[in-house]
């Protein structure tokens, strides 16, 4: 039977904007096609035994908790930055999108170290970004759209070289003027767009999973899911992208 | 009964007679007053526009109103429980004899307070009223506090409740924080001493802090996925430790590395049962002194709500036996487990609107028996907070363990399909949910599908309900709440 086996950092820590869903997403969708999945929580300072890890998953925090994990995942940086190499596959949203980069800078001026996984930084900005927000993907062939909800304070920019996710077409992405959003680096995917952003997106979700399976040499075959549901999401959140401020 | 002299609210009083004659003031007052009868006539509940139009006339119309009042005004703020708190002390102050006006839930912003205050005033900009009870959003608290001076106010917990507005709990804290400090030194302040975000605020040197807090076992149900919104020491920043856990972060905290713990709270309810008329009989002990009421409301959070309410009146030096009398009169608030009968089905409205909220209403339903019909409603209407991701933090899994008892489930509004997914993602097969995006519709689908005698759930968000709330009268079922409002006077 094939297994995966999804490390859930900090479940406690970074959850702020229902991140819980990402991971329902995961494991529903591998779990209808006969995939075990096994989820394991890891707290600040418990063991992430990256052998073991097929598909780590990041989400968003308050910036005091950002700053705990911050410091926490320093220690550990030199093993998963081996593991990315490897192709192992991350998704980190929002707070933790920010800790892959070289630095965030808070609202308030205070310097957060990143984990220098993919080249770029963010800095604070006037005002939040929130909304709807609609992006289009190439990671795949067709290219789809992705759906979700952003707000961050911090604006992000990419390095020259850095891979966005995906352009924007509705919403502010990155930092709301160069139109991407969010960044890719092997197998590392960070994005501001939470929502939750996987169970209205379920092709991110299965490419994920595909991901995680040929990460640990299994067949990646994914048998095709009846997504009406998920479908008139994705499509009532698209029609809501840009139509509305707070 | 007797009350302390205020210096402070008599030296306003004096000010006063040039204020009445402001032009500006009147005409703020006029045009509030015409564009909230011309939004009834149109059939809304406005309290938006009508404050919004006088403040851009007088800025200070909220002041120069508050200090009309003859004993002051009281603030209710923190994310869960304003509506029920404001309620309960408002009957409080009724039972004691004194004339109150309270706003509504929903008007609880900078606009919705000059509202209330203008409804309450006459042409000439006179209110006679002893105390106006206020319930205020954490965002618009520094605010309000700073216009209407409070004799005291009540923080009753802090939640992640409608990020995009307030962005992080930090935030929310902040506001908090900032409100308390604008307050003058003689107002007293009851604070929830089960919640570590709250003591933290005030230096413990700090004069009238009235705390109150739980005195029972740890509940028997396993702590949930919510998560604590709080979870480190806000002094040192350590990760915080519980004696005992009530539910998300309110419980017996203290950290470990520093000398930061749960204040020792004044009020206390050292003893909780639910009654077979689903009343909850309590006892409850006010600066040593012990006594019994029963309060027809349920769920751990009304608990709070109740020691909250008794924290105010204790504020105000009320005596317990009128407050013990007063919580026995309590109702439900609008559209708080607010129960209605059609067609000999029941109907219960419970608004939901954050992950702890949520996760207690489902546990108070689901704690009932028979066979249950479920009609969950979601828009993202900037009053309800356009950022619905909190659905997926609220244990719909719940659900899963009394599916055979679960008749028919529909979901509506805005996000319905959003809702839908969820509850897909629960575990819950999708074809059995029903999507109905209109709210009039899902409302008469439900209702069709629930049985004689069967008991339908519904479980709004905020506009949701304000909409549904209104379909419901068009049965002939309660009151829009002008009326009520109008009633209870």
């Amino acid at each position: 039977m094939r297994t995966i086996n999804i490390y859930h950092l900090y479940p406690g820590y970074l959850n702020l904007y229902g991140d819980r869903g990402n991971i329902l997403a995961l494991y529903q969708r591998a779990y209808r096609r006969g995939i075990n999945v096994n989820i394991i929580g890891v707290d600040p300072g418990g063991k992430i035994d990256l052998g073991h890890c097929d598909l780590l998953f990041m989400g968003g925090g308050q910036d005091s908790d950002q700053k705990l994990v911050a410091e926490d995942l320093k220690k550990r940086d030199r093993d998963l930055k081996h593991a990315v190499e490897n192709g192992m596959p991350i998704l980190a949203v929002c707070g933790s999108y920010q800790l892959l980069g070289h630095y965030y800078t808070t609202v308030q001026g205070e310097n957060i170290a990143g984990l220098e996984i993919i080249d770029l930084y963010t800095e604070p900005g006037r005002g939040r970004l929130i909304g709807n927000a609609l992006v289009k993907c190439s990671l795949w062939e067709p290219p789809q759209t992705l759906a979700g909800f952003e707000n961050h304070a911090g604006r992000t920019y990419l390095g020259p070289e850095t891979k966005p996710l995906g352009k924007v077409i509705k919403g502010y992405g990155n930092n709301g003027s160069d139109k991407t959003e969010g960044a890719v680096y092997k197998n590392v995917i960070g994005t501001y767009l939470h929502g939750a952003l996987l169970p209205k997106n379920p092709w991110m979700t299965d490419y994920l999973l595909q991901k995680a399976l040929t990460y640990r040499h299994q067949d990646n075959h994914l048998e095709i899911l009846d997504d009406f549901v998920e479908i008139q999401a994705h499509n009532t959140a698209s029609r809501l992208a840009g139509l509305r401020r707070p | 009964m007797e009350e302390r002299e205020k210096p402070g609210v008599n030296k306003r009083n004096n000010g006063l007679s040039n204020y009445l004659f402001n032009p500006r003031l009147l005409v703020a007052i006029w045009s509030g007053k015409i564009i909230m009868k011309l939004t009834r006539i149109l059939g809304r509940g406005g309290t938006t526009l009508p404050g919004r139009i006088a403040l851009f006339f007088a800025p200070q119309i909220s002041a120069g109103l508050a200090s009309q009042l003859r004993k002051g005004s009281l603030i209710i703020t923190g994310t869960n429980g304003k509506t029920t708190t404001t309620a309960l002390i408002n009957n409080i102050l009724k039972e004691t004899g004194y004339k109150c006006i309270h706003n509504q839930s929903g008007s609880n912003l900078t606009w919705g307070v000059a509202s209330t205050l203008i409804e309450s005033a006459s042409w000439l900009g006179k209110l006679h009223e002893d105390w106006a009870v206020i319930e205020v959003d954490e965002g618009s608290f520094p605010e309000v506090t700073k216009s209407v001076n409070p004799r005291g106010i009540v923080v009753t917990n802090i939640f992640r409740d409608q990020l995009d507005r307030f962005g992080e709990i930090d935030h929310i804290q902040n506001s908090i924080k900032k409100g308390m400090e604008l307050l003058p030194e003689s107002s007293f302040k009851a604070i929830n001493a089960d919640d570590p975000s709250l003591a933290g605020i005030q230096p413990q040197e700090q004069k009238n802090i009235i705390y109150y807090g739980l005195e029972l076992d740890s509940p028997s149900y396993p702590f949930q996925n919510t998560g604590r919104d709080i979870k480190t020491c806000p002094l040192c920043s350590k990760v915080l430790a519980y004696n005992k856990l009530y539910y998300a972060h309110l419980g017996h905290y203290y950290c470990p590395s520093c000398s930061y713990r749960r204040p020792e709270p004044e009020i206390k309810l050292t003893g909780y049962q639910v009654t077979s008329t689903n009343s909850s009989e309590l006892k409850l002990n006010v600066a040593g002194k012990s006594f019994k009421t029963t309060v027809p409301l349920l769920g751990t959070y009304n608990l709070y709500n109740i020691l909250a309410a008794v924290a105010c009146a204790r504020g105000l030096e009320i005596p317990l036996n009128i407050i013990a009398t007063a919580l026995q009169k309590a109702v439900p608030s609008f559209g708080r487990m607010e129960q209605f009968h059609y067609k000999e089905k029941n109907i219960i409205m419970a608004l939901v609107k954050n992950p702890v909220g949520a996760n207690e209403v489902l546990r108070t339903i689901l704690n009932q028996e028979g066979k249950i019909d479920l009609l969950i409603a979601i828009n993202d209407n900037i009053a309800d907070g356009t950022d619905i991701s909190w659905l997926w933090d609220v244990d719909f899994e719940q659900l899963l363990k009394h599916q055979e008892r679960l008749n028919n489930i529909t979901v509506s509004g805005i996000r319905a399909w959003d809702m839908a997914v969820r509850l897909k993602y629960a575990g819950l097969d999708s074809g059995k949910i029903e999507v109905e995006e209109n709210l009039h519709r899902a409302l008469h689908l439900s209702l069709q599908y629930t049985k004689p005698n069967g008991k339908l759930f519904i479980l709004p968000n905020y506009t949701a309900m304000l909409e549904m709330h209104k379909d419901l009268n068009r049965l002939g079922l309660g009151k829009s709440y002008w009326d009520r409002e109008a009633i209870n006077k």
